[in-house]
């Protein structure tokens, strides 16, 4: 039994934060500087007292309304976020219910970032693989904006909110999540892209106000030079295992997505590895990265406007935070 | 690259009239070396002379001449 991607519903906040916003509180930026620098034009953020999960619970809401799909017919739910509702129990639980799922289900979450989505995609299809699903909603949302202080404008610019829901269905013979995937990790990064503060190490008692950066932050805290060059080293080469893998080069795959992490290091990447523009999506101008939900949101944007289209076979690459990385080649 | 286009490279990245880098140049000194800087500097570096360095060892270097040492030869 095949697994395959059977349609994605994103959802973002309302409340928008454009460049003027943020150049009318960052002396010396303008609206301008910072679309060239990121190209990223606006971000949602959520608002006070919304949270990651009212985002998937939309997310979800919406792929079930626009598809008609029978919410009895779940039978596994994942849920990617690094903005758990509780420290326990799993967010994965409390959404069961709200979205009037079975009992008779997994539900679990998992805590990873930028490589989420790819994760969520290699479990998913496992499950089916293997009988123990036939349909899987994948959730992934993120509210990192309530983790970043106001005044760092790095990764103010850079970071939205928002969520997305992912159906994985089963299908007949290899299905269009076949494979191959690839991942990576290298906790040697960790200290790069962190939030120390919060966890059972450093209880969010311990560090004082909005001021503090010191010793441990509850803040993100993100050093984007090394997780630039952290880019230029994995990035290619998972791509070349990728190809490797399934016996594919370059010229076979129709479309590229990659984590939306800015538009200014995806163009090098495109780029470095000799991808043509018209086939190397870039989706974030109006929602900025988003972490685990860039790549579907690119998804079902490149889908909407026609440049995705059924039977494509598409490179999702996924990299950053932990380090972690994940890539996989889909028939779309 | 020549030395000098190395220095116009910067002056670029650091949106900077050309000639206002040379490699005596101390980075503090330098107002548009900020960390964006730094990734465009990672990234000319890659795409221009195939290095791939590390943000840290770019971070530590006070001067212009240091970043000439880091890319070592490929700079003439």
């Amino acid at each position: 039994m095949g697994a395959t991607i059977h349609s994605i519903a994103s959802h973002l906040p309302e409340r928008n934060v454009s460049n003027e916003d943020l150049a009318a509180e960052f002396a010396g930026w303008t609206a301008e500087k910072i679309e060239s620098k990121t190209g990223i034009k606006n971000r949602r953020i959520v608002a006070d007292g919304e949270f990651a999960s009212d985002m998937a619970a939309g997310a979800a809401g919406r792929l079930f309304d626009r598809g008609g799909i029978d919410r009895s017919s779940v039978d596994a739910l994942l849920y990617c976020t690094q903005s758990p509702d509780y420290i326990l129990p799993t967010t994965a639980c409390l959404l069961q219910h709200r979205l009037g799922l079975p009992t008779g289900i997994a539900a679990f979450d998992f805590n990873l970032g930028c490589s989420g989505f790819i994760y969520g995609l290699g479990v998913a299809s496992g499950l089916v693989a293997s009988g123990q699903a036939r349909r899987v909603l994948l959730l992934t949302a993120d509210t990192y904006s309530r983790y970043l202080h106001k005044e760092d404008r790095g990764v103010r610019t850079i970071f939205g909110d928002g969520a997305a829901a992912t159906l994985i269905d089963h299908a007949d013979g290899e299905g269009g999540l076949g494979g191959p995937f690839v991942y990576g990790t290298d906790g040697s990064g960790a200290e790069n892209l962190i939030i120390e503060a919060g966890g059972q190490r450093c209880p969010a008692a311990v560090p004082a106000g909005d001021d503090d950066d010191q010793p441990a932050s509850r803040y993100l805290r993100m050093n984007g030079p090394e997780i630039f060059t952290f880019t230029l080293n994995v990035v290619p080469e998972t791509v070349e295992r990728l190809l490797e893998q399934g016996g594919l080069a370059l010229g076979d795959i129709d479309l590229f997505v990659f984590h939306q992490a800015n538009e200014y290091m995806l163009k090098h990447l495109r780029k470095r590895l000799g991808v043509p523009e018209e086939k190397f999506v870039i989706s974030m101008h109006d929602c900025g990265n988003t972490v685990s939900s860039t790549v579907p949101i690119a998804l079902e944007d490149a889908a909407a406007s026609g440049r995705l289209v059924r039977g494509m076979r598409v490179m999702l690459l996924g990299f950053g935070v932990g380090y972690s990385w994940g890539g996989t080649i889909v028939r779309w | 690259m020549t030395k000098s286009e190395f220095c116009l490279m910067l002056d670029d990245i650091i949106e900077e009239e050309r000639g206002t880098v040379t490699p005596d140049s101390a980075l503090v000194d330098l107002l548009g070396w900020d960390s964006l800087a730094v990734l465009s500097f990672i990234a000319a570096a890659d795409e221009r002379m195939g290095k791939t360095l590390s943000g840290k060892e770019v971070e530590e270097c006070e001067t212009v001449g240091d970043l000439l040492k880091l890319v070592g030869d490929s700079v003439e």
